[in-house]
């Protein structure tokens, strides 16, 4: 856990603490408590330059690393890189386009943060995001048109974290029931939910009016979440913006919050101090589930329309990954998430601009996040 | 053939590559290193299989060549989860990325080859045995190799001076730093010939069971090989059961419908996943075997941040 | 210590909701084009978006020839290509990402990429938008449109050859999902062979995988078990099967590509695409624009009654016989012209008629017909 302090600390100035009468003679030092706390600030500020200065090292090292590989490729380094950044800072359409990609992933990185807190390794990701997709799907079509849109609209996202929370239970039942880690069951539990999804798209819930392809039926326009003015940025963003605020809050300042990191800090200890382990791991991946869950819901209901095979492909891993370059800190997981998503907009420019495979991109973030994980952030102890 | 036996014969077939990467990872969780990114090593290791035999001509340097990809990639992994103290899981996930996007990269102009792929060897006697000699001994070399390797394993690990290492490594390190061993340095061993096993598994995917190298072409079996070490860690001749159990499972789909059974094909899909859930809560009701206890640490999100 | 923490996270907390939400009012970007004009008139950039790698020896990789070959035949022309765009909302984005580019002709060579490249061609009336094996329903856009061709024709054709070559009366046939183009594929190969060989079965495995090199290795290795000498699939990537079959003496037809390399013991003939011809006169029409109302500005299917079948036969192995390239050739004319691979009666697996007898249906009524597999087909399908 983070115990790096503010870095807004309103600066008492060197001159208030060793005498102000600008002669260089210093007075004889004052109270010791005011220079023990001023060189502990400087040994705080000297820390947080070395951690940026330790990201920035590990930034250019993966500049040069990948820089390395493409040019055995064929492909001229500096040209790419411009063409890459241009493609995410100069294209008007980027910043809408990560907002978009964004907001599934940082839900997805929070799904796998709430339970690291407590201990619980959730790589379920993608087939909670499936199941809260389905679910919210499958509330629709029971629905129809019974209820005005937004309420079935609202209906549509509970459904989705309620799907994808239950979806998490299992693994971590199975955990407590047949002590079987539940890194194991939600990976596994993973392929079953795309098979599962398959199945109704390509039969029980298969449009019959969209030619022949599996997808389901689209969401009448009452029931999709509004575009915000006349762009493309859709009320999940906004949700998801609050969501990451209430996880903030909740794991920060409520005493299950609390009792979340003592129980991830030392389960045995926790059990012993009188805590309900069981319990308190039950509800830490019920509400990861249930964020993986939501942001299946908000991809149904404001970018999709409709569940096909390729929903989400990919978000659940990479929400892992976005969850732990956060480590586990619900706004550091969201700028990790809004990071990755840029690259995976780059990765177009790689493609388009610079003619490389469409796999290249993994290629740079698997380096940049080697570097990241490898060479910042505090030693941890052996 | 009858249906069982065409089925137990898929579930070697299939099972062997899942069951070289297996034995692998499982050699690596003994020493307490969890590797998610064996799917990558099987990546490399079916690339570098099929490119140097189409290379060379001859598939046995290309199986050298996949086990010296996948131990190159697993020596990332091994570095950062050792020496840089990253998250196991977390590297494993990226070391797979990294993989994925290598192979891609480099892999484009093998597509097209055609290679001396690994053609299956009828063992003289022991293939006309009724059932098992059609199930066992009319395999391709590196199946055999496979039989062989298991039981070769077991000693390694039970009864060798190194295997006492690896095993310690993972259970009671501190035994072996009281006795001036190097746990580090037996970790790394340990990931990179599991690494080196992953690409030995990777490379009859593409030069004997397939026949072909496209990207992406693991599709998770890497994974699966992962799972069933997890179950299976205590013993090789277990990882063998669960890898001849997760190679039926698959070949249990194609066996069905070619017989016009009417079971719905996604169901048939997710049975291997379901069938491991199962055997897994059953082995964990009787409480036998947890995973050694450097790998528990990693299961409890211990083991870092 | 803990205000302090508290102080730090909240700079930081403030910071992330400031990104997002500039991000959530951003501006958002209009076409620069004219509602009035035809779209894509003058362009000088073409996009292609493929749904898997450009080499897969199979699907994709006849799509990334045909626009490869759009390169030498309008020399100015910039083409752009993206693959392994998946057949979600991805797509709309890396499709966007080419209009900003410049490109005014966008060609969705995928299935499942239809509503992506609809909401492309909303948003850009000056982008002409293609795409490639689905069909719009309802009203076409003035700038959208859908193209394919006729694959069951010499699917059918082939089913004959396969239907003579075979032994055992028993066909195989590999398949991913249960999407109509391989349903209707499945039927005409079966259809074909029985017209030769009414005892010859066709025997079905579904991977539910484009490219799964094991699942397909799988699928053939059951498949020949059970008595399978003629092996034929409908996936992205071809060689495994092809190679497969050919190592165990099972003969081969090919989809997609020209495979007869990779199958020199057994091959026996195929379909393959041609896109380059049509590409090109699709690119000829949008440049001197006249897209819409265009026979383009449509679901564009084109079949070897109406002209020329972008999806052709693959050249015949050694064991094909005179006789029967013959009497391919005869039915090639006859399907042509006056008859139909589908030509009634055709029966339904489950006993129903599909098509009474003496009818011809046309292209349109065997797309809506093709939702079930036809008698001698062993497998099963989805009820819907």
């Amino acid at each position: 856990m983070s115990t790096s302090t503010t870095v807004t600390e309103t600066s008492v100035g060197a001159g208030d603490a060793v005498g102000s009468d600008g002669s260089g003679a210093p007075t004889p030092a004052p109270e010791p408590d005011v220079s023990v706390e001023e060189s502990a600030r400087a040994k705080q500020l000297k820390r947080i330059g070395i951690g940026l200065g330790r990201t920035l090292l590990a930034v250019l090292g993966t500049i040069v690393v990948f820089a390395i590989v493409i040019a055995i490729k064929g492909a001229n380094p500096v040209d790419t890189y411009r063409a890459l950044f241009n493609s995410i800072f100069h294209n008007s359409n980027a910043a809408t386009d990560i907002a978009l990609r964004a907001t599934p992933l940082v839900l997805a990185g929070l799904a796998v943060a709430v339970p690291a807190r407590a201990g619980l390794v959730n790589v379920g990701g993608e087939g909670q995001l499936l199941i809260g997709g389905v679910a919210g799907a499958g509330m629709a079509l029971a629905v129809g048109e019974a209820l005005p849109g937004e309420v079935t609209l609202v209906l549509i996202l509970v459904a989705g974290a309620l799907g994808g929370a239950l979806w998490a239970a299992l693994s971590v039942g199975l955990r407590l029931f047949a002590g079987i880690s539940e890194s194991v069951t939600t990976l596994l539990l993973n392929y079953v939910a795309l098979d599962l999804m398959l199945f109704l798209v390509f039969d029980p819930w298969k449009d019959p009016n969209a030619s022949g392809q599996p997808t389901s039926r689209p969401l009448p326009t009452s029931q999709q979440l509004p575009v915000l003015g006349n762009g493309r940025i859709h009320l999940g963003v906004l949700l998801t913006v609050v969501v990451l605020a209430i996880v903030a809050l909740v794991l920060k300042r409520t005493s299950w919050g609390f009792a979340l990191r003592v129980v991830g800090g030392n389960a045995e200890a926790a059990r012993r101090a009188g805590m309900r382990v069981g319990p308190l791991l039950i509800s830490a991946m019920f509400v990861g589930g249930a964020l993986a869950g939501l942001a299946g819901a908000i991809q149904l209901a404001g970018v999709e329309y409709k569940l096909r095979p390729l929903f989400l492909f990919g978000f659940g891993y990479v929400g892992f990954l976005a969850s732990w370059l956060g480590r586990h800190q619900p706004w550091r997981v969201a700028a990790a998430a809004i990071l990755l998503s840029a690259l995976v907009i780059g990765g177009d420019s790689l493609q388009i601009d610079s003619g490389l495979p469409a796999a290249t991109v993994n290629v740079l973030m698997a380096i940049l996040l080697l570097a990241v994980f490898g060479f910042t952030g505090k030693k941890r102890a052996a | 053939m009858s249906f069982s036996t065409e089925l137990m014969t898929g579930a070697v077939l299939g099972g062997t590559p899942i069951l070289y990467a297996a034995l692998g990872e499982s050699i690596s969780e003994r020493a307490g290193v969890i590797n998610l990114g064996t799917e990558g090593s099987m990546l490399v290791g079916a690339l570098a299989g099929y490119a140097i035999t189409a290379e060379s001509g001859n598939p046995w340097v290309g199986l050298a060549g996949a086990a010296l990809g996948g131990a190159l990639l697993s020596s990332v992994h091994g570095f950062f989860v050792l020496w840089r103290k990253t998250n196991q899981l977390a590297t494993g996930l990226v070391v797979l990325f990294l993989a994925l996007g290598l192979t891609s990269l480099f892999g484009v102009n093998y597509v097209q080859s055609t290679i001396n792929s690994f053609q299956t060897i009828d063992v003289p006697l022991l293939s006309k045995i009724p059932v098992i000699g059609e199930v066992l001994f009319q395999q391709t070399a590196p199946v055999y190799v496979s039989y062989a390797l298991v039981p070769l394993l077991w000693l390694f690990l039970f009864r060798s001076r190194p295997g006492l290492y690896v095993r310690a490594a993972g259970e009671r390190a501190q035994v072996l730093t009281s006795y001036g061993r190097p746990v580090r340095l037996v970790q790394m061993l340990a990931v990179i010939g599991g690494g080196a096993l992953a690409g030995i598994g990777g490379g009859v995917l593409s030069t004997a069971y397939t026949n072909a190298w496209f990207e992406n072409m693991v599709q998770g079996r890497g994974f699966v090989a992962v799972a069933v070490a997890v179950f299976a860690a205590r013993s090789p001749f277990k990882v063998m059961a669960g890898a001849y159990l997760f190679g039926g499972a698959f070949a249990l789909s194609p066996l069905l419908q070619v017989r016009g059974v009417g079971i719905n094909q996604f169901a048939l899909d997710a049975l291997p996943y379901v069938l491991v859930i199962v055997v897994l809560t059953v082995i964990g009701r009787r409480g036998t075997s947890p995973a050694p206890e450097g790998l528990q640490a990693v299961f409890e999100g211990g083991a870092s941040e | 210590m803990r205000q302090r923490r508290h102080a730090r996270v909240g700079v930081v907390a403030t910071l992330t909701a400031a990104v997002m939400a500039v991000l959530a009012t951003a501006i958002p970007v209009t076409s620069a084009g004219a509602a009035t004009e035809t779209c894509g008139k003058g362009a000088d950039t073409v996009g292609f978006i493929f749904v898997g790698p450009k080499n897969d020896y199979g699907y994709n990789q006849a799509a990334y020839d045909g626009a490869m070959a759009l390169k030498k035949k309008f020399p100015k022309l910039k083409v752009l290509t993206a693959e392994n765009v998946p057949e979600n909302d991805d797509a709309t984005r890396v499709m966007e990402s080419m209009v900003s580019k410049g490109a005014k002709i966008i060609f969705a060579t995928s299935y499942g990429h239809l509503d992506p490249a609809l909401k492309v061609a909303a948003k850009h009336p000056d982008v002409c938008v293609v795409q490639q094996g689905n069909f719009i329903k309802g009203n076409v856009p003035d700038n959208a449109g859908t193209y394919f061709g006729t694959v069951y024709e010499p699917v059918y054709l082939a089913g004959i050859a396969a239907g003579k070559a075979t032994k055992s009366n028993k066909l195989g046939y590999v398949y991913a999902l249960p999407i109509p183009q391989t349903i209707a594929n499945i039927n005409a190969f079966a259809l074909g062979a029985q017209s030769v060989n009414p005892d010859a079965k066709v025997y079905t495995v579904a991977t539910s995988a484009w490219c799964d090199p094991s699942k397909q290795a799988d699928a053939a290795n059951s498949l020949i078990s059970q008595g399978v000498d003629v092996i034929t699939q409908h996936q992205d990537c071809t060689s495994t099967i092809t190679k497969i079959a050919n190592d165990k003496g099972v003969g081969v037809v090919g989809y997609h590509a020209d495979a007869s390399a990779l199958a020199p013991k057994t091959w026996i003939t195929g379909s393959q695409w041609e896109w380059a011809p049509l590409y090109g006169d699709i690119v000829k029409t949008i440049l001197a624009g006249k897209f819409t109302g265009s026979e383009y500005n449509d679901n564009y299917r084109v079949g070897y009654k109406t002209g020329s079948n972008p999806f052709v036969q693959s050249p015949y192995g050694k064991s094909v016989t005179a006789d029967t390239k013959a009497l391919i050739a005869d039915k090639l004319k006859e399907i042509s012209t006056t008859g139909s691979p589908f030509a009634g009666p055709v029966k339904t697996q489950s006993g129903g008629t599909m098509f009474p007898a003496g009818d011809i249906p046309d292209y349109a009524a065997i797309e809506a017909a093709n939702t079930q597999f036809v008698q001698g087909v062993v497998g099963d399908l989805p009820k819907s």
